[in-house]
Formats: structure tokens, sequence, C-alpha cells
């Protein structure tokens, strides 16, 4: 495959996460111009915008390309709304970044977006789990709890790990999340209060499970031409990789690894010329605290079966061996799930570009998103190095 | 009729409606309308018993609409015997983990709205 045009990320921008009280259009909206103000340009040097977004519905709002353009005065503009579960905001920027290394478009808006909370508990267990292979999996019952539950005990029985160790990914990315202003979870927690939460889905208790959120993130993804042309911070994205898994758990060779993760990882590095050993630190899907080891797996980091000895040696902490998740992850930061993998976009670039505050990864050149849609039936994952 | 509605009218008969690829002979589920394997469009039916082991399972407290009365309940993953396939489903009266564990013998017994149905044997 040859890149007719190098692809950067030059602007980015994120509103809080957490229950918020305006609307998905207000919400897309803001986080569209923050990233646009980041990047120094003008909505005109806009040329298609693609939104990523799962339940638009239940905000009243479907067909948001439009509503988002006629807002930034580009209604004439195209739009393009991509649906992937939770992995919706990935997979949107994979297909903005592959427009613009053809050479279709020179700058485009990639916004994710979400609003759910105001649904209540039981609207979005029930609805959520119209993400899985409802046939075999909703139908007879599964929440998304109670699916990452059965990956959970499958862990469990099959390797050396105990749930206080799952708990140790909680209080970890609770920790990074306190650092993170724009985090939903901004709590410090022990294994005491993982351990003593309420079960959701044995053996996943709240505490192991992220947070329904609302929230929007953007980014601005260009040409490099353009971004030099513009003469603001940018970030290069040099690996792009996605991959699927047979859409219902039943149908995985191994119940403890996601096939769609290895097979977009292997893609990813392959583009960037470079190997799990060379990542700085990554924001990977770390919807309930057994798929971060599971992840940290699937993506070389750690041997199978290996990634929850990383967890108790405090190896994925901030500034260890590997930083996983510095905004907190989906587990702390939040999970509004059209917007989150656009959200790690977003983290990365601020941490590449020295706007990571205090959670800022020392002396980071490569950094690497990791998302997924349901459980890991549809993943992107994406490399990017500092400018 | 779908094949969807023969799975279940199998499954409603304690059975398990398979497709095996008359070109490779690799096994499916009936939902599968090209191989795996091969990519080749002909099956032939091959009815299974639903027995195996259970593989892994979760105990759910927090339930979806319409099994909030069912709660606690188990989802589980059944290895089913003979062969590499596993078949989810909604195990009743199970409440804590000491009601069931991982290797566990099972069987599929019906199908209705609670999907499809396996119990321990």
């Amino acid at each position: 495959m040859t890149l007719v045009e190098k692809v950067c990320v030059l602007g980015a921008g994120s509103t809080k996460y957490g229950k918020l009280h305006e609307s998905i259009a207000d919400i897309m909206t803001q986080a569209s111009v923050s990233a646009i103000e980041s990047a120094g340009i003008g909505p005109k040097d806009i040329k298609a915008s693609y939104i990523s977004n799962v339940f638009g519905v239940a905000d009243k709002q479907v067909h948001l390309g439009p509503v988002l353009m006629s807002r930034l005065g580009i209604p004439d503009k195209p739009s393009l709304t991509i649906e992937s579960a939770c992995g919706s905001g990935s997979v949107s920027f994979r297909e903005a970044f592959a427009n613009v290394a053809a050479g279709f478009y020179d700058c485009l808006v990639v916004t994710g977006v979400e609003k759910v909370t105001h649904t209540g508990t039981e609207w979005t267990t029930t609805y959520f789990a119209y993400c899985s292979d409802f046939f075999y999996e909703g139908q007879a019952g599964a929440s998304f709890p109670g699916l990452f539950a059965s990956m959970a005990r499958a862990y469990l029985t099959e390797f050396d790990a105990t749930e206080e160790d799952f708990a140790r990914v909680a209080v970890k990315n609770h920790d990074n999340g306190l650092l993170n202003p724009k985090a939903h979870m901004q709590k410090k927690i022990t294994i005491d209060d993982v351990m003593n939460s309420p079960v959701v889905a044995s053996p996943l208790k709240l505490y192991d499970c992220c947070p329904f959120s609302d929230g929007a993130s953007s980014v601005i993804l260009c040409s490099e031409k353009f971004a030099k042309d513009n003469g603001g911070d940018y970030i290069e994205v040099i690996g792009s990789g996605r991959g699927g898994s047979p859409a219902a758990l039943q149908g995985r060779e191994h119940l403890t690894t996601i096939p769609s993760t290895k097979i977009a990882a292997e893609a990813a590095y392959k583009m960037a010329g470079l190997t799990a050993k060379d990542i700085d630190f990554a924001e990977v899907h770390d919807c309930f605290t057994v798929a971060e080891i599971v992840d940290t797996e699937d993506l070389g980091f750690f041997e199978k079966g290996k990634g929850v000895v990383a967890v108790r040696e405090g190896r994925t902490k901030l500034n260890s061996d590997i930083s996983i998740n510095p905004s907190g992850g989906l587990k702390s930061k939040g999970h509004p799930i059209g917007a989150t993998g656009v959200g790690q976009v977003v983290e990365v670039f601020d941490q590449l570009t020295g706007n990571a505050g205090q959670r800022t990864v020392k002396d980071a050149k490569i950094g690497l998103t990791h998302n997924f849609g349901a459980t890991g039936a549809s993943c992107a994952v994406h490399v990017f190095q500092s400018v | 009729m779908s094949v969807e509605e023969q799975l279940i009218q199998h499954a409603k008969q304690g059975k398990l409606l398979t497709h095996k690829c008359t070109d490779c002979g690799y096994l499916h589920l009936s939902t599968a309308y090209y191989c795996l394997k091969c990519g080749s469009k002909g099956f032939e039916d091959t009815i299974l018993d639903g027995t195996g082991e259970i593989a892994t399972y979760t105990i759910i407290t927090v339930a979806p609409a319409g099994f909030e009365k069912y709660t606690p309940y188990a989802f589980v993953v059944l290895q089913l015997d003979d062969t590499h396939l596993r078949i989810s489903g909604f195990m009743p009266e199970i409440a804590t983990p000491a009601d069931l564990s991982v290797g566990t013998r099972a069987k599929i017994t019906g199908f209705d709205d609670r999907g499809i149905i396996i119990e321990k044997q």
C-alpha cells in the first residue's frame, strides 16, 4: 500500500466526560470548536467530517454530520456518521486517515460523541447489549459486564490471577484520572474499595467497570503539507491497522484473547516499521479491568498470561516500564462510547505536544491508541510519533 | 424457515442444529452461511445432543430489561462434546459462584424468552 500523503493530527479537544446536561448536538460542536481552535485553523479549512456515535437516538438526534457542519458554518461540506459500537471513534478516525492518506482531502474534522446518562442504568445496560451478537448473547440475558465477566472467569481459570489483580487496574487508572481535569471519575480508590463494591456480573464488581459517560472529542486530521503550512504543533500518524473477531465470544479460539486486537496491532506496527517494544505509552480499551490486561498481552507488551503480573508489579503505572492509560482510561476518564476512540487520540496529541500537565509521560516520542467495539469484534490500532 | 428459526426449533427439543461443510467437513453453528475454513456454501445438517462442559460463565446481578425477574442468573458458554464448537445460553437458578464451576456438565434444554436455555446435567 502506498500512502500519497503523510497524515498528521493538527489539533485536538474534548468536553469534560461525565454527566453532561447539554444536548448531543451542543457537546459535539463544543469539542469540534476546541479542536479547530487548538489547530489554529478556521472552519472553512475543513473539507469534510467523520462523526462517530452509537446512540444518538437516545438524545433525539441522528444524522449528526449535517447538524455539526451547519453549526460550524460549513453546511455545504460532506459528512458521514459511523457506528462500530464502542470502537466507533477509532474506526471513524481510520476512515478519515485513509481519505487524507489517499489525497482526497487535505483537512478533516473527526468528532466522536455520546449522550446517554440521562436514560438511566437499565436503558444503557439493555441497549448496550444490542452491540453483542444478540441472537446468541443479548437474547440469553448477557449484559456487557456479563460478557467481559465471562472473559474474566476464563482468565482466572487459565492463568495465575486473582480478583485483587483486576482491582489493581482500577486503582492505577483512577490514580491517573485524578491528574486529568476532564476525567469523569476523579476519585482515588483502593483495592478494598473495588473488592467491596457491589457485584455487577461475577467476578466483576462495580469498580471493575467503566462508567456510562456523556462526552465528545474531536481532532483535526490533515496532510503533512497542510500541517507545515499552518505552522502549529502537530503529530504524525505513522501506523493504522484494523481487525475483526467472531462477533460472539463462543466463536473465539481462545476466550482470553481478542483476535481483532492482534490483527490490528500487527498491521499498525508493520505500517509504522515498529514493534511493541518501541511504544512509550498506550491508551488501551479498558472498558473493564480484565480488558486492559488482555489488551496489553494482545498488543504484544507482555506475553499471554503475564499482563496480570505486570499490573501486580506496577509496571504499567504512569512513568514505569510502559505507561498504560495515562489519561485514566475508559475506567476513570470515562466511556462516552462514540467519543472514546477519538478521545484516545486527543490524549496522545496532548502527551506528544507537551500539554498533558501532571500526567505527562516523560520523554515520550511514540504513542499508541487501541479501541474496540463490543467484546472486540471490531478493533482499530493507531501509532503516532512526535514531530 | 430461517436458519435462526430452525436452530430455535431444535433447541426447543433439547438439540443443537449445526452445519457441516460438504467440501471440507468443518462444523459450524447453523447460522453460518459460508464455511469459515474454505468459503464453500454447501452444508449438511448435523444434529448434536447439545451436551458439554461449562467453558466460562458469569452470574448477572444487574440485568438488561426483561431479565430483572430472573436475577440472579448465569450466562454460560458451553464447550460442546466431541467438537470445537461452543454455544452460549441462559442458565437458571444460579445465585453464587458456589452454584457453578468451569467444567460442570451441562446441556441445552430449551428456548424461550431467555434465549437458548442450558441446564446442569
